[in-house]
């Protein structure tokens, strides 16, 4: 669980004193260094002990130490201040795309599911007995489903798109600029907004731009204020 | 976070869901922008093949994300499910985490369609991972630690303190 509340701290065990009696270094080694000859009398000894090799090395604990190169949290400047901490560009961009586009695939599928409740097949007037016909209930269903599938990831596709471009033109900026913070961000939404529209015209692009550092600077006032 | 076989460069489970998700369709859509630019750019007449391989690029390079990305997705949810039932992580999660997806994506074609997407994907998942273990199996072999020869002569000078 290191990943969430920051960096392990690396306990390091007092250095011994330098200078010590034959007897001292013989209970603490199990042999008396000034008798050596060669290795296998040292090998020999009962007092090689594994987790006495390194003491960052942490052998008397879990396995955690192996990974503390893998769980190293990104060190630019203004990092760690989001919902999660980051390892670096990857971690952003992953979830970045991953949350938006589920976001957008809800509030798109809720959209469908109104589209397809209002647009539900109405009964047929049977020609013989002028009674109307009830709609089963599979082709409602299927109504329903048909509009959720297609407002759903159209609109999460569009979201997660933007929030690529957002999160990679943010994490280049970064990089560039050598620290993280919210000009960087607010460019990036224009941008991005910017170029999702760039095949339409110069209106929607400006439209698009705004609307994307609108949200932008909501995503970074809620960094700020609500977390 | 104490069994030795969890892979720990991975966040803990409920959150993964969202990064394998975002993962996926990153690669999706950036997969689908060459695969789709490439083939818009191919079938597009002189003349109109740049604004060709764009339109293609438009259209089909979210559609692929999206695609990857809801496997993805429901792969990590189902892997994550599993192994809060099962309690345990090997290769079996995989598996009928793949079952589990290659059924949920086929649901509305019939249960014989879905059972049949759903053995497919089982399938292609136990190939997967049969042959990561393998590979795995041949990594820790040729990797295989190797015991130091102890000298037997006596050094020329002795070690003093």
């Amino acid at each position: 669980m290191s990943w969430i509340f920051g960096g392990k701290k690396q306990e390091q065990q007092p250095q011994q004193a330098p200078v010590e009696d034959n007897r001292q270094a013989t209970n603490r080694l199990g042999f008396d260094p000034s008798q050596i000859s060669d290795v296998s009398t040292i090998l020999g000894s009962v007092g090689v002990d594994p987790t006495r090799l390194h003491p960052l090395a942490g052998l008397d604990k879990e396995i955690e130490f192996l990974d503390l190169d893998e769980e190293k949290l990104a060190t630019l400047e203004g990092t760690g201040n989001g919902l999660l901490p980051s390892r670096g560009w990857t971690d952003d961009l992953c979830y970045g795309a991953g949350s938006v586009y589920v976001s957008g695939l809800a509030f798109g599928g809720l959209r469908g599911f109104s589209e397809g409740l209002k647009h539900l097949p109405v009964g047929k007037v049977d020609p013989v007995t002028n009674e109307v016909r009830a709609v089963p209930f599979k082709l409602k269903l299927n109504t329903i489903l048909n509009q959720v599938t297609k407002h759903g990831p159209h609109m999460g596709n569009s979201a997660g798109v933007l929030a690529i471009m957002y999160n990679l033109i943010d994490s280049s900026l970064d990089n560039l600029r050598g620290k993280h913070d919210d000009l960087n961000s607010l460019a990036a939404g224009a941008l991005s907004g910017a170029l999702f529209k760039s095949s339409s015209g110069v209106k929607p692009m400006g439209y698009s731009a705004g609307v994307m550092t609108l949200a932008a600077a909501a995503w970074c006032g809620f960094k700020k204020y609500l977390i | 976070m104490s069994t030795p076989e969890a892979d720990h460069s991975r966040d803990p489970c409920p959150i993964v869901i969202l990064n394998d998700f975002g993962g996926a369709f990153s690669m999706g859509v950036i997969g689908g922008c060459v695969w789709h630019g490439i083939k818009g750019f191919r079938n597009s007449p002189y003349g109109e093949r740049r604004i060709g391989a764009i339109s293609a690029i438009k259209a089909r390079a979210p559609v692929v994300g999206g695609n990857f990305g809801t496997w993805g997705g429901l792969f990590s949810f189902y892997d994550c499910s599993i192994k809060a039932i099962r309690k345990r992580e090997d290769a079996w999660n995989a598996i009928i985490a793949g079952f589990c997806v290659g059924g949920s994506l086929a649901i509305r074609g019939g249960p014989r369609h879905t059972f049949n997407s759903a053995v497919t994907c089982a399938c292609v998942l136990g190939v997967f991972e049969g042959v990561g273990m393998m590979f795995q199996r041949y990594m820790a072999w040729a990797n295989k630690p190797v015991a130091m020869p102890i000298p037997d002569q006596p050094q020329s000078a002795p070690l003093g303190a």
